[in-house]
Order: C-alpha cells, then sequence, then structure tokens
C-alpha cells in the first residue's frame, strides 16, 4: 500500500472510476447467524441495503437487533453466513481497511495518553507522516473532539464520552474515505452531543465521506442523516427506510424544532416503538 | 488504629490498651521487642546446647559464631557466596532473555505455540531439580551447572509469563489496529509488547526467589563451591555447626533479597502510570 494512500483516495474528488455509479457499501441478502455453545442465534436476517458515494445513512433499531454486527459484516471483521457484502462494488473477504471504524467499545491502548493514542494511525507504516505534521494534526484534532488539556491524560483518566471522543479523533486522524460509527455520542451529554454532530457533519462534507451512523437517538438519526433505517428486533431486518429530505446544511440545534422533523419523526418513531416493546419482552 | 488531630492530645484514656502493649507498638519498641526475642532464643539455645541436649546435634551459637568469623578471616566465605551469586545471577539473565524472547515469538506464531505447547507443558511440568545430574554430566561440577539449573528454572516461569500476558491481549485491540493498516510487526512492536511488558515484570520478579533456591539445591547436588556445597560439605562430616552457619548465611541473604525487591517494586510502582 503506498503511503498516504487513504489520505489521497479522501480527498481526490472523482474517485476510482471503475467504482462509478457503484454504490459504497451494498449489503445483498446478507445474514449472521452466531453459534454459542451449539444454539444458533440469528443475529441477522437477510438484508438488502445500499449506502451510496457520499451518503450519510443511520440504522436505528432495538438492542440486540444486529447494527453491530452489520457494521462488523462491513469492515470486514465478520462473513455473512449467507449473501454478500460488498464495498465498492468488490466482496468484502478480509478486513476493509478503506473504511474508519469506531466500535461500540472504545479500543484505546491503556498505556498511550489521549494524544499519542490519537496518533497511533500516523506511526503505521502504511499512512507514515512526517513527526511535525503528526504533531499537529494531533493537536488540530484534540481541538476538533474539545479534548484541549487532556492530551496527556491516559484512557483511565478520562470519562467514557472522552474516550469515545478519543476513540473518534484517532479514526479521523487518517482521513478514511468511509466511516461506520457505532453509537459514537451515545455516552455524551446533550449539549455536547449537538456539538458533536455539527462538527461530524461539516468535517462529512469538508471530505466527502460515506458514513454508516448506528444510533439509539432517533433525532441524532433524523438530525445527521440522508437515509434513516429502522430495524426490527432480533433476529434483524430492515423494518422501514425513510429519505431525510431536509435541506442542508443543517442546523443540529435549531431543526428539532422544525414541522419537516417532528413530523418525519414521529412516523418513524411509530415504526420503532412496536419493536423496542418487542426487544425488551425478550 | 485511627489517627488522633493534633489539637488534641493522645490521652492514657482514649487508648484503652495497657500501657505496655502501646509501648511495644512504638517503631523503637518493636525493634527492641525483636531483639529481645533473638536474645533469648539465642541465650536458651547456648544454655541448652552440651546441657539438655548434645552439642552434636544443635551446636552453639557461640561456635556458629566463631565458624563465621573464621570463614570471614580465611577468605572462603567470600569465594562460597560469590560462586552461589555468580550462578544465580548468570542464569536469571539467561532464563529471563531466552524465556522473553521465546514466550515473545511463540505469542506472535499461534500455529507454532499450537505444536510445541504439549513438550513445553510437559517440560514445565517437571521438576527441574530432576535434571541437576544431568547438567552435571553435560555442564561438569562447577558452576556452569548451576547457571544452567537456575536458567531453565527462569526460563519457564517467563515464558509461561509472557505467553499468559500475549494470550490477555484484547483480540479487539488486535482488530482495531489491524483495520487502521498496522501490519504484523507494528501490532508486535505496538501493541503485544506494551501490553506483555507488566506481566513479563511480574515474572522477572518472582523468579528471583526461585533462582536462588535452583542454585542453592544445585549446589547441594553436586558443587564445588557455593553457600549450598558448603552445607552440604559441612553435613556430610557431621559438623552440625558448619551446616547452620551456612543456614545463617542463607538466612541473611535471602532477608536482603527480599528487602532489595520490595524497594525495587515500590520504586517502580511509584513511578509508572
Ligand atoms: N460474537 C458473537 N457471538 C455470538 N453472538 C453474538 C456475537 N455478536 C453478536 N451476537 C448476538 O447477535 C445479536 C446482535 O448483536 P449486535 O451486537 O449486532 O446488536 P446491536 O444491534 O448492536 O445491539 P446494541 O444496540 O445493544 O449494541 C445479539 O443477540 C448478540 O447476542
Ligand atoms: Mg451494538
Amino acid at each position: 500500500m503506498p503511503p498516504r494512500d487513504a489520505v489521497m483516495v479522501a480527498d481526490a474528488p472523482a474517485r476510482d472510476p471503475r467504482a462509478a455509479g457503484v454504490p459504497k457499501i451494498e449489503l445483498v441478502g446478507a445474514s449472521k447467524t452466531f453459534y454459542v455453545r451449539g444454539q444458533e442465534v440469528t443475529a441477522l436476517q437477510p438484508v438488502d441495503l445500499t449506502v451510496g458515494d457520499q451518503e450519510f445513512v443511520a440504522l436505528v433499531g432495538p438492542s440486540g437487533c444486529g447494527k453491530s454486527t452489520t457494521l462488523n459484516l462491513v469492515a470486514g471483521l465478520l462473513r455473512p453466513s449467507r449473501g454478500e457484502v460488498l464495498y465498492d462494488g468488490v466482496p468484502v473477504t478480509a478486513l476493509n481497511r478503506r473504511v474508519g471504524y469506531i466500535t461500540q467499545k472504545d479500543t484505546l491502548l491503556p498505556w498511550r495518553t489521549a494524544a499519542a493514542n490519537i496518533g497511533v494511525a500516523l506511526e503505521l507504516q502504511s499512512r507514515a507522516v512526517p513527526r511535525a505534521e503528526a504533531q499537529e494534526r494531533v493537536a488540530q484534532l484534540i481541538d476538533l473532539v474539545g479534548l484541549r488539556g487532556f492530551e496527556n491524560h491516559y484512557p483511565a483518566e478520562l470519562s467514557g464520552g472522552m474516550r469515545k471522543r478519543v476513540a473518534l479523533a484517532r479514526t479521523l486522524i487518517y482521513e478514511p474515505e468511509c466511516l461506520l460509527m457505532d453509537e459514537p455520542f451515545g455516552a455524551l451529554d446533550a449539549q455536547l452531543k449537538l456539538l458533536m454532530q455539527d462538527q461530524l457533519q461539516q468535517l462529512v462534507h469538508q471530505r466527502r465521506m460515506t458514513v454508516l451512523f448506528v444510533t439509539h437517538d432517533l433525532g441524532e438519526a433524523i438530525a445527521l442523516a440522508d437515509r434513516v433505517i429502522v430495524f426490527s428486533a432480533r433476529p434483524g431486518r430492515i423494518r422501514a427506510v425513510r429519505d431525510v429530505a431536509l435541506p442542508r446544511p443543517r442546523d443540529v440545534f435549531k431543526m428539532r424544532f422544525t414541522e419537516g422533523f417532528g413530523r418525519l419523526h414521529e412516523e418513524l418513531w411509530d415504526e420503532l416503538k412496536d419493536e423496542v416493546a418487542k426487544g425488551v419482552d425478550v | 488504629m485511627t489517627a488522633v488531630p493534633a489539637d488534641r492530645p493522645t490521652d492514657q484514656d482514649i487508648d484503652p490498651r495497657p500501657r505496655l502493649t502501646r509501648l511495644v507498638l512504638t517503631t523503637t519498641g518493636l525493634v527492641v521487642t525483636r531483639l529481645l526475642i533473638i536474645g533469648v532464643v539465642l541465650l536458651a539455645w547456648e544454655l541448652a546446647s552440651g546441657t539438655l541436649v548434645p552439642k552434636f546435634w544443635v551446636s552453639s551459637p557461640s561456635a556458629i559464631f566463631a565458624r563465621l568469623v573464621q570463614w570471614i578471616a580465611d577468605g572462603s566465605l567470600w569465594r562460597h557466596l560469590e560462586a552461589t551469586l555468580l550462578a544465580m545471577g548468570v542464569g536469571y539473565v539467561i532464563g529471563c532473555l531466552i524465556g522473553v524472547a521465546t514466550g515473545l515469538a511463540l505469542g506472535f506464531m499461534p500455529f507454532v505455540q499450537r505444536i510445541l505447547m504439549p513438550y513445553l507443558a510437559g517440560l514445565y511440568a517437571l521438576p527441574k531439580i530432576a535434571l541437576a545430574p544431568l547438567f552435571i554430566i553435560l555442564f561438569g561440577i562447577d558452576i556452569e551447572s548451576k547457571i544452567a539449573l537456575v536458567a531453565i528454572t527462569v526460563f519457564f516461569m517467563l515464558l509461561y509469563n509472557t505467553l499468559d500476558g500475549v494470550r490477555d491481549v484484547d483480540g479487539d485491540l488486535v482488530e482495531a489496529l489491524e483495520l487502521m493498516g498496522a501490519t504484523r510487526r507494528e501490532i508486535g512492536l505496538k501493541l503485544l509488547i506494551p501490553a506483555t511488558l507488566p506481566w513479563i515484570f511480574t515474572g522477572m520478579r518472582i523468579s528471583v526467589r526461585y533462582a536462588l533456591t535452583a542454585a542453592i539445591l544445585g549446589e547441594v547436588i553436586g558443587a564445588n563451591r557455593g553457600i549450598g556445597y558448603l552445607i552440604e560439605a559441612s553435613a556430610g562430616q557431621y559438623n552440625t555447626t558448619g551446616v547452620y552457619a551456612g543456614v545463617l548465611v542463607l538466612v541473611i541473604c535471602c532477608v536482603t533479597l527480599t528487602e532489595l525487591l520490595t524497594r525495587a517494586e515500590t520504586s517502580t510502582r511509584r513511578g509508572g502510570p
């Protein structure tokens, strides 16, 4: 892999011509069944899902319905039990290094400070940059995620929300062309969450990223996404899909009070609430 | 014992324990009491020796002390001590280096590890002391055979600690780095080694004591120098005074070693994150 591959891809206005018109991410009848101590657990029923280039798609659904499993399939951490997962039209058969994955569980290195964790990707051969540039980019991202003053704190000395932001910065720093985000703002307070949503929205636009975003927060899904997909309770399948036709750039702070937002929220909530109730019964 | 605020005098009524108990529990009180106990024991030993119990079995503190002085004067104490400490130190370093290197190598190659593990497990389970006669044949009666015995003892402790450390690394961290584009080498350097370091240090700390034990046992079984040899040789001549004097040297070694280790531990714990 040539150095700074990911950066060049992310900056280039026109991507691989072969991929023109081909969706970035495509799940074709992809399902996943786990075998736990001889017992079958169907995490995901066959799902068809398409995320276009530079599209922002949000997944919502009750706990345990297979949202993280879906992201793991796209990242190549799991193979589908049936069906296919395509990235840029090519089946995902190994780890998918074109995506940046912010997992639900944070995976920071405990012996590195926040700043050193954020910079780790730039130390790798495949993404190496000169030390001075790396430092500058780390500083930029620390500002971006609002962690100034905590550069030298170890993960154990940070709050859950802070660790999530370090994980976010650690991924954003290498500018992947596609982001998989699993409840990245779940541990943040309401105000900070809005700030981070706003930052993310701007950055995604600037860098022309494709995003597959998992959240429990319906309002967050509508505020950020071009399309919201509601999953049913486990075993997950797609229950509803709604395009969010609200104009961009959006004002994440005020849009909640607009009529269009309210209507969409109600519609989606009607779909979601039955499933959440089912999820709780189980 | 709870701390008493400075502005309130420690009144006798506050501490319900008798005056003597409180006196003993001060720092100097403790030292004095301990010295008193050992003094009484030594005195009883001295008086009993040759009267209640034959001197042949129990020797006597004064004879042991005289023997020690004689060993120091003729330089034999240093010669034996040097041999033991050298065998222990060299064997320890060799065992640590090879143990950690093998542990990391097997950790990086789970496939090879799966193949070799039964052999290693078998050797690990073997009491190493059983190898002492073999080492004497292979490496001779001199210090080399003791070095080998110490090294193999320490090797297995470090090997297993390192392997446990690598096994304990969170697979999700490995995946996260792999997704970022890390090569296997980078995962080793940036993840497996730093994550395993605390396990390696624990292994190094624990195995110091085992290294001393292995050196002494090796010397007892067959040697021409060393504290273990000194004890064994004295016993062979039914020289109980020599045995007791040798054991006393050993006790002093162990206490010193333990004290050094405790200091090293507390200072590292204060240092790192
Ligand atoms: N590695 C695994 N082994 C066995 N079962 C698994 C595994 N990963 C997930 N599952 C099962 O698959 C189902 C879906 O899990 P998944 O993590 O995708 O849910 P989720 O939608 O992300 O839930 P949440 O919102 O709580 O994070 C769950 O019932 C879970 O028990
Ligand atoms: Mg999840």
